[in-house]
């Protein structure tokens, strides 16, 4: 009755698919309830002057109109630099940003009563790029610095030679359920908050600060998000605060729901990047050394923009060993939402631009791309120390490569592949292989722990609850399979209950991909220790002295659902009769299991230290057709390698794998936030905003894993799969890179990220063109991060 | 005449009538039904998670019997007033007592969901494609579920689902219903039109609205006539999107939804008539055999949801300079059959927009049909869309390219271009230029500069002026090696 390492549905599958599994606006209204929305600033930077709340919350079906001034606690939050306000004050940041809480007796009636809006704005200069927050001197946090040998020396000495700009815009997390929130205030002003949040904690506390309670007085319980991806990390905070704002200055309970439009306009989203490369290297295509100043535009507020820019720093190596290096960060503070956590954490930023750079020195050096990755890959023995002075023990990473090459004919494909491109006028292909390494583990040490909370019922059934959220990843199907496993019962037997700060305390968010690591451990670790007692009671339930068996631990058995004395097999109890036995003999079954994350450490002062715990790692390899013409593209076929360890669940990984990759596609091709030069969001809803549709799947698509026998440590001895396979998109990137270089052999093609058809057109017309003109060369230079689009009034 | 529309949710009755028939279906599921399982993500037929059946009295078969027709449709877009007679399948339905249904099962076991969000609606969306019969392969699933969105899954497990599904004998989802009951009510009401008149009063402000289901053109005519500010709907797959973003507030509305008079595609030995209530999955399978350029551009058109209900009449009439219908019929010189209490009138396309959205035609015309000359089939006929996504996007540019030979040389050359400016254009300049031209590389090539300088895009959203410039003139290349260069050699 193995469960662990068994392909079983999704735990609420058949809740999914009958439409029954609830989210939290599906949840029902209580009669009295209100309908909350907000007014959100129409100016990226400005000076609220004037506006007419008072005379809007008096029109019919309004029940109340709110600003900070009404917050009983504090209007200043941040997960780890407290700069952002719950609702503006005088000061307006970006356009979206909450600036007063309608509430409504129905949507109409709010509806209605926005359209009265009066807001006076005196409009400041706004910072929108890289480039102008560099010359206003606005940045968050301190600037960061990773430093490893002597860059001067070998870049002065180097054989070969490289610098250039790395461009690539933000991406939108795209959850299908918009952020949301209902809130109802119990006895005593205490709230209670359904958020679809991936931190629960995070509202409760933050909530609680708002309104001037303690944490003891909030509750947040989260059951399921529809999706979430790091953009309800710390962002759900903002809906939470306003309902339960609403809740506890009416007695009423309070739903809000995002629609989509002003979800995507007033949320944070992944950092657009700018980095600055240097890279000097042999003939043989290694590296010597590289400079990287590395420049995130992190929006308006600090939000998790430094944890991000760390695993930035702790990832522009990727899967490469470099001798020499300085690493040089710092965050951007400009007009925009808040930007936030996003699959990869800033990990996809810093590796999409090591793999330009190891492209570019292929195109230097006219060998095959796949070689020169391969030359510099992280090793076993030697060449396997990081920037940050971590050992990548128990990899595979040479022999992923090496396997995936092979598996998907990439030496016969590339050949292939120049040969067609030689000949076709209307189409160019090109291919690709990219390795990834994802460390695994909270940057920020601390929060590398988790609890739960097992309680066994007297029929044998269990229920367990986490501090971990479920968001479509598979967590709470892993945690059953698991709590299963060690109690040797049913899957069935199992249920995960919502999570909430009121059973489990003081968590960690539900990111880092560390989910079921931290809240499996922790739920194992419950089951132990009522395994234990169970052990303990079977022992001497189990004795017959008479016949010379003393009571012993040892002899005890979980199996099949039974539990004997391997003495006197014969005597088995069944699971549930055994817990039954207990509860009468007065044995604990409910206990709470804690896990912390061993042996990680990170000194922010030197940057060094073991920060992860294991690396998760793959590769990928693509092949991309492209219109000359119109610049489109076509992906062609995707081959998957991955380590992932001993996977608990292999259907569930099989969907993060391909899900992570897909949106990490989308990514790097077609989504494109486009911006008006004021700063307001043009694509701001799935009309305008392409995330990967059905027809973008390659037509080739073949995933498999390999056994990676080194890796014996983590729950079960499985690897984290949440983020790291978003990574993998990077082959597509380069496939484009690869095709642009077969255009002309003189010159290495710039590529940004996205690469939408529009970028890529341009860039072959620009090959195509004269590349010495130094007009393009000057179009070039002021090429900016995000796309701010000056839009000419349109009439007539 | 009635004064409320008949809707059957899930074999339930309701009569609807007054401010309830003026909202979207997937608010009367949700607020007033309670049914949640259907989800709203965009509002606005961009994502497929509203998506549910609706079924229709099609036309009799040879026994004379009728039964109902079910299609997928984005209920976030279709308002109630659309659904007159109609029955709404949802997802709650699927399930037969405690049974769930296969559908779901595939999709269960091959684990096509992770956050679930999106999964009602491609349940939905596949039940549709049972509904329709199709055989699932890799592209038929990919083309059904080209309306929905998903993030989380990659989508390969939903494609895993279907394909597991074909393998077995699936009942219908409508099995679950007494559609006897259903047809027979809706045969007697089908003959009576709608009109229902409310009132909305807030903070003293009193607002009058109304909404007309006429079951005649007659009717709907005469209605035009004797009301001012008659928005009219079709398929609604742009109006409700409007009013869903509160860009419009139209108070007087008239539902097309039963002319059935308009709702077939003639063809005699001098023109394809395409009547005004003729959905765009219907136009679809008609050029599928006899117009496959048009079919090209119908297939990467919208999503099945919305090919379902939106016709090749809202498109014009929509007047957007990206609508993809008309570069085609442009070149095509196609005409639009105009109906008043007057009469009715014949207008060339190219003679219909007056500038951005505005429309050659009074306030009391409706469009009624649309028709276009049979073309030589010698003669050169290539459409283009170029859209950021391949499938369900709007386009950034557009063209179409007809050209019709003598001697080798062109005689005849229209071209069209959309998205680069207020309206869809011709380029006159362009087409002289090509007058009497060899089909050669360098002919197309200067053609390309030409056509670049006939335009003045702009920067939006979707792209740069520069893009479309590009494009502009690299279109007509494309055109020369997709077209011509093979056409030489035959030659
Ligand atoms: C998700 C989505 C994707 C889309 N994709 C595309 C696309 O790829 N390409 C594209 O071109 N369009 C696209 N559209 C736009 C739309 O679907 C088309 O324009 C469609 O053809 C409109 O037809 P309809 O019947 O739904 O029009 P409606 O919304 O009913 O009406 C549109 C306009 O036409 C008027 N009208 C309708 N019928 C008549 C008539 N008989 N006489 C007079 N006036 C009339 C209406 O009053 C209204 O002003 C998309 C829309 C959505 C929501
Ligand atoms: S909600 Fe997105 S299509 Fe209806
Ligand atoms: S399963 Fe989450 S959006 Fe599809």
């Amino acid at each position: 009755m193995k469960v662990v390492g068994k392909h079983i549905p999704h735990d609420s599958a058949v809740g999914h698919v009958t439409g029954e599994a609830l989210f939290v606006d599906d949840l029902p209204s209580a009669k009295d309830e209100l309908i909350v929305d907000f007014i959100a600033s129409p100016v990226a930077h400005g000076k609220i002057i004037r506006f007419n709340f008072e005379e809007l919350s008096q029109l019919d079906g309004i029940a109340g109109i709110f600003t900070h001034a009404d917050l009983p606690g504090h209007n200043l939050f941040g997960p780890v630099i407290q700069d952002e306000r719950f609702l503006a004050e005088d000061i307006v940041e970006y356009v979206g940003q909450p600036i007063a809480v309608i509430a409504g007796e129905s949507r109409k009636a709010v509806r209605q009563a926005k359209k009265q809006l009066q807001l006076e704005i005196e409009e400041l200069a706004p910072v929108f790029t890289i480039d102008e927050a560099l010359a206003a001197k606005q940045f968050i946090g301190e600037a960061r610095e990773l430093k490893k040998g002597d860059f001067e020396k070998v870049w002065n000495e180097a054989e070969h030679k490289i610098a250039g700009t790395f461009l690539c815009n933000g991406q939108e997390q795209f959850y299908l359920e918009s952020q949301a929130a209902l809130a109802w205030r119990g006895e005593n002003g205490e709230i209670l908050v359904h958020s679809s949040s991936q931190n629960p904690t995070e509202i409760q506390e933050v909530v609680a600060e708002a309104l001037g309670l303690g944490f003891h007085e909030v509750v947040c319980v989260c059951k399921r998000m529809g999706g979430g991806f790091g953009g309800k990390e710390t962002q759900a905070v903002i809906p939470a605060v306003m309902a339960a704002l609403v809740a506890a200055k009416t007695g009423r309970s309070a739903r809000v729901a995002y629609t989509k439009d002003d979800d995507m306009r007033s949320t944070g989203k992944r950092h657009p990047y700018k980095i600055y490369y240097k890279a000097g290297f042999t003939g043989a295509g290694k590296i010597t050394g590289v400079k990287f100043d590395i420049y995130s535009n992190g929006g308006a507020a600090a939000d998790l923009s430094t944890a991000i820019l760390e695993r930035t720093l702790l990832h522009s190596d990727n899967s490469y060993f470099i001798p020499n290096l300085v690493f040089r960060a710092m965050i951007c503070k400009t007009n925009f939402p808040p930007n936030t956590a996003f699959r990869g954490f800033g990990g996809p930023q810093g590796m999409a631009n090591i793999e330009n750079v190891l492209q570019e020195i292929s195109i230097v050096l006219k060998k095959d791309a796949l070689e020169v990755r391969r030359l510099n890959c992280y090793g076993h023995n030697d060449q396997n120390v990081t920037p940050y002075g971590q050992i990548v023990q128990n990899h595979m990473l040479p022999e992923i490569i090496d396997q995936l090459a092979e598996t998907s004919s990439y030496k016969k494909r590339l050949t292939e592949v120049a040969e067609f491109n030689r000949k076709s006028v209307t189409h160019l292909r090109g291919l690709a292989l990219t390795p990834l390494k994802f460390g695994i583990s909270f940057t920020t040490s601390f929060l590398n722990q988790g609890n739960a909370l097992v309680n066994v019922y007297k029929d044998g059934t269990v229920q367990v609850s986490t501090g971990g959220t479920e968001m479509g990843q598979g967590l709470n199907t892993k945690i059953r399979q698991l709590v299963a496993e060690e109690f040797a019962i049913s899957y069935d037997d199992v249920r995960i209950m919502i999570t909430s700060t009121e059973k489990n305390n003081n968590t960690s968010p539900t990111a880092a991909s560390a989910g079921t690591d931290l809240n499996g451990m922790a739920a194992v670790n419950a089951c132990q220790k009522i395994r234990r007692n169970l052990t303990e009671f079977a022992s001497r339930y189990f004795s017959a002295p008479e016949n010379g068996i003393v009571p012993s631990i040892e002899h005890i058995h979980f199996e099949a659902g039974s539990v004997y004395d391997d003495r006197l097999p014969e005597n088995k109890l069944t699971f549930r009769k055994l817990v039954l036995q207990a509860y009468m003999g007065q044995v604990s079954l409910g206990e709470r299991g804690f896990y912390k994350t061993p042996g990680v450490n990170l000194n922010r002062e030197t940057g060094k230290g073991n920060p992860f715990f294991y690396f998760t790692s793959g590769a990928a390899v693509s092949e991309v057709l492209i219109d000359r013409f119109t610049g489109q593209l076509k992906l062609e076929r995707s081959d998957i390698l991955m380590d992932i360890g001993e996977s608990i669940n292999p259907g569930i990984d099989r969907g993060q794998i391909i899900g992570g990759f897909i949106q990490g596609v989308g990514w790097v091709t077609n989504e494109d936030l486009r911006y008006s030069d004021k700063g307001q969001l043009l694509s701001y809803s799935p009309t305008t905003y392409k995330i990967p549709n059905i027809q973008d799947l390659p037509d080739i698509f073949n995933l498999e894993t390999l056994e990676n026998p080194q890796h014996k440590i983590n729950i079960r001895r499985s690897k984290a799969v949440g983020e790291p396979p978003l990574m993998l998109c990077l082959s597509v990137w380069m496939a484009v890179k690869h095709a642009l270089s077969s255009v002309r052999n003189d010159i290495t093609p710039r590529l940004n990220l996205p690469a939408t058809a529009e970028e890529i057109l341009q860039r072959l017309t620009e090959l195509n063109g004269d590349l010495s003109n130094p007009e393009t060369t000057a179009v070039r230079a002021t090429e900016s991060e995000v796309s701010l689009v000056s839009l000419p009034s349109i009439s007539g | 005449m009635r004064d409320y529309l008949l809707i059957y949710v899930n074999g339930r009755r309701y009569q609807v009538s007054g401010a309830q028939g003026f909202q979207s279906l997937s608010d009367f599921l949700r607020y007033d039904l309670g049914l949640v399982g259907t989800k709203v993500v965009c509002a606005e037929g961009d994502c497929g998670s509203c998506t549910v059946l609706v079924g229709r009295i099609g036309l009799p078969n040879s026994e004379g019997d009728s039964k109902l027709n079910y299609q997928s449709i984005n209920s976030c877009i279709q308002y109630l007033y659309q659904l007159d007679c109609a029955h709404i399948i949802t997802v709650e339905a699927l399930k037969n007592k405690e049974q769930i249904h296969p559908i779901q099962q595939a999709m269960v076991d091959a684990m096509g969901s992770q956050c679930g969000y999106c999964t009602p609606g491609f349940v939905m969306s596949l039940a549709a494609m049972q509904e329709k019969e199709e055989v699932m392969t890799r592209k038929s699933v990919q083309d059904g579920l080209t309306g929905n969105l998903c993030r989380c899954t990659g989508y390969e497990q939903i494609i895993d689902a279907a394909l597991n599904l074909d393998a077995k004998p699936v009942p219908s989802v409508t099995e679950n219903f007494d559609e006897k009951t259903i047809l027979s009510d809706f045969a007697v009401y089908l003959t009576q039109a709608v009109f229902c008149e409310f009132e909305e009063n807030w903070n003293g402000v009193a607002r009058k609205l109304k909404y007309f289901v006429p079951v005649s053109l007659a009717e709907a005519v005469s209605f035009q006539q004797k009301n001012d500010n008659v928005t009219v709907v079709a398929g609604g797959t742009d109006i409700s999107v409007q009013i869903n973003k509160e860009r419009i507030e139209p108070d007087c509305i008239m539902s097309l939804v039963h002319l059935s008079e308009l709702k077939s595609i003639f063809v005699d030995e001098q023109f394809v008539t395409v009547g005004a209530r003729v959905s765009w999955s219907e136009l679809g399978k008609f050029c599928q055999k006899n117009l496959p350029q048009l079919a090209e551009i119908i297939a990467i058109f919208a999503s099945p949801q919305i090919k379902n209900c939106g016709t090749l009449a809202g498109n014009i009439a929509n007047a957007s300079p990206i609508a993809d219908s008309l570069p085609f019929l442009y070149v095509i010189e196609a005409e639009v059959e105009l109906t008043s209490p007057d009469g009715v009138r014949w207008l060339e396309i190219n003679q219909f927009y007056q500038g951005y959205k505005k429309l050659a035609m009074n306030p009391d015309e409706l469009i009624t049909s649309i028709r276009w000359q049979m073309q030589d089939p010698d003669d050169l006929l290539k459409l283009y869309k170029v859209s950021k996504r391949k499938d369900l996007d709007i386009s950034t540019f557009t063209a179409g390219i007809y050209i019709k030979m003598n001697n080798n040389k062109i005689q005849i050359s229209r071209l069209a271009y959309g998205g680069v400016g207020p309206v869809v254009l011709r380029l006159p300049e362009t087409e002289q230029f090509l007058y009497n031209k060899a089909l050669t590389l360098e002919t197309f090539l200067q053609a390309g500069k030409i056509a670049r300088e006939e335009i003045q895009p702009i920067s939006d959203v979707r792209s740069s002026a520069d893009y479309r410039l590009q494009l502009a003139e690299n279109i007509l290349m494309k055109f020369y090696y997709e077209c011509c260069k093979h056409q030489v050699k035959k030659a």
